[in-house]
């Protein structure tokens, strides 16, 4: 009885005074968490296959990069245009690098870089160029398109909102 | 108790006149608005569209600009000034392409650094069907300049933001 009492009560709670403080605070919580926190987004495209599937749902959290810089290697979110359209790519050259492309492989100052996350086969030839002051370069896992219908390329570091939860 | 009804009289007029103050008299904001909503509407095209409302729809989007306006885009080719006569040549060669189209702007900042000058940060989204049966969908961080003359609101600038740079 008292089960089943708990079990009305949890499903249809009294509008008790504590109840409506409770349920304005989780929406508070909630809205500003979801709203400038933790951001969920729906993946659009296919750039960053396999690693992050057309379709997928994750989050954005976006004080990862409140005290600390965006490192190679690293996937973090830009923000495209306005304040809801963001691209998913990987950071591959951090400001003052080299980077060039030569026959898919990725070179940053002349080295060849390893991308374990690099699945599919590649072909690019991009000659070198040096990622600007305050900038990093930024290219998706899913090369096997040509290149000139692949969106990559250096962007400004304040256009990275954030990286995505897992 | 006729104090009451003369107070809730009086009320009442102020509301409605507030909102016809705000509705006949528009602010700069809203007129500036407006400038995007007609765009929008003379740039977006239905499948049953006639070629009458065609050429009105051509002709109405250039009076909608400055005498001359500046196009800045990632594109070299497409950077230019442009006159009325032209824009809506290229409006009507443009919209001839296309079955259907979808124009929309979202996330309007406006701002005016200068009188009769308004400062305008936005996202444009573009879906659309080619008469090759082909789907687009394009979206743009946009920047642009209107400036105001004979208490209109003119496009002078537009800047296609590029986010990532090869």
């Amino acid at each position: 009885m008292a089960v089943n009492r708990r079990i009305r009560q949890f499903f249809f709670p009294s509008l008790t005074p504590t109840f409506l403080i409770r349920v304005f605070l989780v929406s508070v919580f909630a809205y500003l968490f979801f709203g400038y926190l933790c951001t969920p987004f729906i993946i659009q495209g296919i750039s960053m296959e396999p690693t992050y599937p057309n379709g997928g749902i994750n989050f954005c959290w976006r004080l990862r990069y409140l005290l600390s810089e965006p490192k190679r290697h690293d996937v973090v979110a830009v923000r495209f245009a306005g304040s809801q359209i963001m691209l998913l790519k990987r950071v591959v050259a951090r400001e003052g690098e080299q980077v060039e492309f030569r026959a898919g492989r990725l070179y940053v100052d002349g080295k060849e870089i390893e991308e374990p996350y690099v699945r599919f086969p590649c072909n690019w030839n991009l000659s070198p160029r040096r990622v600007e002051k305050e900038c990093v370069y930024v290219v998706g896992d899913n090369r096997s398109m040509p290149i000139e219908g692949h969106h990559f390329g250096q962007t400004s570091k304040i256009r990275i909102v954030g990286a995505p939860l897992w | 108790m006729v104090k009451i009804k003369y107070l809730l009289m009086g009320i009442l007029i102020a509301i409605v006149g507030i909102v016809v103050a705000v509705t006949v008299f528009p602010s700069e904001e809203k007129r500036v608005k407006k400038r995007f909503r007609l765009l929008s509407e003379w740039v977006s095209k239905s499948p049953e569209e006639n070629p009458f409302t065609t050429l009105q729809k051509m002709k109405d989007i250039g009076e909608l600009f400055f005498e001359s306006c500046e196009l800045k885009a990632p594109d070299e080719s497409l950077s230019g000034s442009y006159t009325r006569q032209e824009i809506s040549a290229y409006a009507g060669s443009a919209r001839a392409h296309f079955f259907q189209l979808d124009f929309k702007f979202y996330d309007l900042h406006i701002v005016f650094p200068e009188k009769e000058v308004a400062k305008v940060a936005l996202t444009a989204r573009l879906i659309g069907k080619s008469t090759t049966g082909e789907q687009v969908d394009e979206i743009r961080e946009l920047e642009c300049f209107l400036k105001k003359t004979d208490k209109k609101w003119f496009f002078s600038e537009i800047e296609v933001i590029q986010v990532l740079k090869k």
